[in-house]
């Protein structure tokens, strides 16, 4: 049956604050405590956190003021302006395939930490293929439907980890916090640069903007939306760092083990950390949706004759295959790394560059005042 | 075939006879091809089907067009005009309706003129006793002022329609037998006059009712205690009665190719958004089947995904909640003979509310809708949850809960899957008996079940205590629900909860639990995103959702409708304010 619209297609300032926060928080922010006390000293790494944070924020900025430029335009669009259609064809393609390797690496250390927290025999690739299936269930309807999600996630996530975190307060030291100020300067700049890298992700905005309805406003609601995360990882560090003190950089996953130090605790609920994880799923689930959704808005943006449904048919099994290739913990960590290059790159070279070039060659869409905007969205 | 009265007396001022026309021999040797009618227009096609030559019909039938509906063949040898000839005018007419035993036609002279005029009704449908006393009488001391002997019919007409029987609540000129058939079965009168090409109908209809009684299943402690009955009319007076708004809109319309059933769509203008109204009409106008009974079957036409477990439009019985629902800018379909009541659009949450909440004080309304979503959550997972946690997360279990319960399931013979999966359906075979029963033997049931069998199974060591207790607690936590189409859908997801929970533990409940969500940002009810406001987060509309505010600080209306008018009241001065 035919439906009609209200406009409700749209995206909002809500909707793209609500993205970035929902993208970035992810699986980096499970183990960011150990990877910033891994190169600082004591709880100095909140120093490293800010300024990594500080960072993203500045880049989603840049982004966002990019794609802003260019209003109702598709990356590929306004790329293809500001540089030779060649280039703009190649960053495009990378940056597809940046997105898909986000969602291979989300929906493959989903699969190992559950294995580790809530499966004893059920192998990885049954629970990554779940994973995938529901995720493909969410992109194979509108982007807009994924946008709402993070709206409808979000805040269960804030309140389990306010949850959490406010019943392991009798197990927080303050004393493990002490002293302040002791890390050497080149290590906070290490910490802060592992700290950046968790925050990755929020290149999304490069392609919601231009479903945006005011696009002119997007670059506030984007800092904004950063600005969450990153007192979110603040908050996890501190505490990691007050109730696991120095053994925090052994642990894999400080952000989960939080909540198994309640049980110790208060002795009632048992591996409360197994129910926190299952919850953490769903912000995971909706980082691995957007970056799925992306990339197959990118590919319809070069090549749009294929339907929604048909990228998603393609890019499933390639998803699932390439997320199964790594057999080890190492292996998969050699997938972060990349993660980790393509991330500097695409969110804060590639952006930087265009929205110089732009600035400089003044180039600049027009602001449509129309509402027609692709039915898609 | 019918049986059919020969009795011939055209001039009895009896009511009850009925009059046809000896015809069988003919109706018993007329065959039935099929004709193929296409397109909305009823009267158009009907007329078409009659003049078809035989052979473009069968034609048309070997080509077997999908979209048609097949009826048989109305005999054709009647016309659908009205002619000046009484005679040919009732033979046509009754030609028509194949001289039904409840047609009554009665030829009676005009008074004080030479004309004749007959007087076509249904008997049963029509009020008999009003007839007789307000259209024959009056027909037959009809006084022509300008004492003409042999004045025109359409004198007559005139003077019928607008000195004489002014005293019916609807009186009209048709032209044509079908649209006078349509009134005829609807339960008016349609009077003929002889040499008059064009009927007279009043309004005659004979109104048996039920009294009005409180709904069912939508019984409230404190509320108005009246429900919606099976006449339209009568329903569309109760909303009115509460809304003395000149914008309340009714527009009405005829669903069902054969039913023709009277349909109305009520809507406030200038707080109803406009394309909203334009839609509803359109999906209902796109309504192309010959019987529509009941609202349900509106509700399939026009839902937007019929895939969706869930309800996508909602149904009352409470005249209250329909006025609640057009204030704040919705839309509602009413049908005759049926006291269930359309609303459109509906959000998720919506599915939560009573209009009692609105009666009550604000922080108990908050309360009970809290205790709601828990219901519901209690509902959809508790049984999922606890065969996750026995088949593969018993360490999450307390140690001391998870002993009673290995303790309990000592002897059992089944898995914790088989055994939710056996004492839910047991349940639900138990409500569905429960509610087909006359009530008595609905108690029985009800014994039988909750006891008998949830005690003896317990005793006989197929099905653990915690089983049993944790099924009943599902049962009544779905029963906590305020609509019971949104507990049938709960029930639906219950079970792919159990059977996900079966296969993947906990993972396997977030994951439908995700799925359920990802459904809600997708699904629309008429354009209104169903996960609003949650989806598209509107803090202002939060105010009314599992939060109830007091009524002071509601001072907009929902903004997921968009209406018109968005504001509810003036600049509100709270008591003792200055």
């Amino acid at each position: 049956m035919k439906s009609f619209e209200y406009g409700d297609w749209e995206i909002g300032l809500k909707e793209i604050g609500f993205a970035v926060s929902a993208m970035v928080i992810g699986v980096g922010l499970l183990s960011l405590p150990r990877d910033v006390d891994l190169v600082t000293y004591v709880a100095d790494g909140w120093i490293s956190i800010l300024i990594g944070g500080a960072a993203a924020a500045l880049f989603a900025y840049i982004c966002a003021k990019l794609a802003s430029r260019f209003p109702k335009q598709t990356f590929y669009t306004y790329a293809s302006r500001l540089v030779p259609k060649p280039i703009a064809l190649g960053i495009t393609v990378i940056l597809i395939c940046h997105f898909l390797f986000i969602c291979i690496y989300e929906v493959r250390v989903i699969s190992d930490v559950a294995k580790l927290y809530i499966f004893f025999k059920t192998p990885v690739e049954i629970i990554s293929l779940i994973f995938l299936l529901v995720v493909v269930y969410a992109v194979r309807g509108q982007s807009v439907g994924i946008l709402r999600l993070n709206m409808m996630f979000l805040p269960i996530i804030l309140f389990i980890v306010l949850f959490v975190y406010t019943l392991s307060v009798n197990t927080f030291d303050i004393n493990n916090l002490l002293p302040f100020f002791v890390t050497p300067p080149l290590n906070l700049l290490k910490g802060a640069q592992k700290a950046y890298l968790s925050f990755a992700g929020f290149e999304i905005v490069l392609f919601y903007i231009s479903f945006m309805n005011k696009p002119d406003k997007a670059p506030r609601a984007v800092v904004i939306g950063m600005l969450f995360p990153i007192v979110l990882a603040l908050l996890i560090f501190i505490f990691s760092i007050a109730v696991f003190s120095v053994t925090t950089r052994e642990i894999l996953y400080p952000t989960i083990e939080m909540a198994k130090e309640i049980f110790a605790d208060i002795g009632f609920f048992e591996r409360i950390e197994a129910v926190f994880f299952t919850i953490w799923i769903m912000t995971i689930y909706n980082t691995a949706a957007m970056a799925f959704d992306v990339a197959v808005i990118a590919t319809k943006s070069i090549y749009p004759k294929l339907k929604k449904m048909h990228y998603v048919l393609i890019f499933t099994p390639l998803i699932y295959l390439v997320a199964m290739i790594p057999q080890s913990y190492d292996a998969i960590e050699k997938y972060g790394r990349v993660l980790n290059i393509s991330c500097l790159v695409f969110e804060s070279i590639i952006p930087t560059v265009l929205l110089f070039t732009s600035i400089v060659r003044r180039i600049k869409g027009e602001n449509k005042k129309d509402k027609t905007l692709p039915k898609e969205a | 075939m019918k049986l059919t009265m020969d009795t011939i007396k055209p001039h009895s001022f009896s009511l009850n006879y009925v009059l046809s026309l000896s015809n069988a021999k003919t109706e018993l040797n007329r065959n039935f091809p099929v004709v193929h009618i296409k397109g909305n227009s009823t009267n158009k096609s009907d007329k078409e089907c009659i003049t078809l030559p035989k052979k473009a019909k069968s034609k048309q039938n070997q080509n077997g067009k999908k979209d048609t509906i097949s009826i048989p063949e109305k005999p054709t040898d009647f016309e659908l005009e009205i002619f000046k000839t009484l005679d040919k005018n009732i033979k046509n007419f009754k030609k028509m309706m194949d001289s039904p035993a409840d047609l009554v036609c009665k030829e009676i002279q005009v008074g004080g003129t030479s004309s004749h005029c007959a007087i076509v009704f249904i008997d049963g449908l029509s009020n008999g006793q009003y007839i007789a006393e307000q259209v024959i009488n009056t027909i037959l001391t009809f006084d022509l002022k300008s004492n003409q002997i042999n004045p025109s019919p359409q004198q007559i007409l005139t003077e019928l329609q607008y000195k004489v029987l002014p005293t019916a609540d609807d009186i009209s000129v048709k032209a044509s037998l079908d649209e006078v058939s349509l009134d005829v079965l609807s339960g008016n009168t349609a009077i003929f006059i002889d040499g008059s090409d064009q009927a007279l109908v009043i309004s005659s209809k004979e109104v048996n009712q039920r009294s009005l009684e409180e709904p069912i299943t939508e019984a409230l402690i404190r509320g108005p205690r009246i429900g919606f009955i099976e006449d339209i009319r009568t329903n569309t007076t109760l909303v009115r009665r509460g809304i003395r708004d000149p914008n309340l809109r009714i527009k009405s319309l005829k669903l069902g190719r054969r039913s023709k059933s009277d349909a109305a769509i009520m809507y406030i203008e200038g707080i109803a958004n406009t394309e909203l109204v334009k839609e509803v009409v359109r999906r209902l106008e796109s309504i192309d089947t010959d019987d529509v009974p009941e609202t349900g079957f509106i509700e399939q036409w026009i839902e937007d995904s019929f895939l969706s477990p869930f309800p996508q439009v909602q149904h009352t019985e409470r005249p209250d909640r329909v006025r609640a629902a057009l204030i704040q800018g919705r839309v509602a379909i009413l049908l005759d003979n049926t006291p269930f009541v359309l609303i459109v659009p509906v959000t998720i949450g919506q599915h939560f509310h009573t209009p009692e909440d609105y009666y009550e004080r604000w922080l108990l309304s908050t309360l009970v809708r809290v205790l709601r979503y828990v219901a519901a959550f209690i509902s959809v997972f508790l049984p999922g949850l606890y065969v996750a946690l026995v088949s593969y997360q018993p360490g999450m279990i307390p140690t001391a809960l998870a002993l009673s319960i290995a303790g309990s399931r000592e002897g059992v013979p089944f898995p914790a899957t088989l055994e939710a999966i056996l004492m839910g359906m047991t349940m639900e075979i138990l409500q569905e008996a429960g509610l087909r029963l006359p009530k008595p033997i609905g108690q029985t049931v009800g014994v039988v079940g909750g006891l008998v069998i949830g005690d003896a199974a317990v005793a006989a060591g197929i099905v653990s205590p915690i089983m049993v207790i944790v099924i009943a607690l599902t049962a009544i936590a779905s029963f906590a629900l305020p609509s019971y189409s949104i507990a049938i859908s709960l029930r639906i997801l219950r079970f792919a909860n159990m059977f996900a929970a079966s296969l993947f533990g906990i993972y396997g409940l977030i994951m439908v639990y995700i799925m359920i969500n990802v459904h809600f940002v997708n699904l629309k009810s008429f354009g209104v995103p169903y996960s609003t406001p949650y989806g598209p987060l509107i803090p202002k509309d939060m105010k009314d959702l599992v939060l109830k505010v007091p009524m002071t600080f509601m001072k907009y209306r929902p903004h997921m409708f968009q209406p018109g008018d968005k504001k509810r009241m003036g600049n509100p001065k709270r008591k003792g304010s200055q």
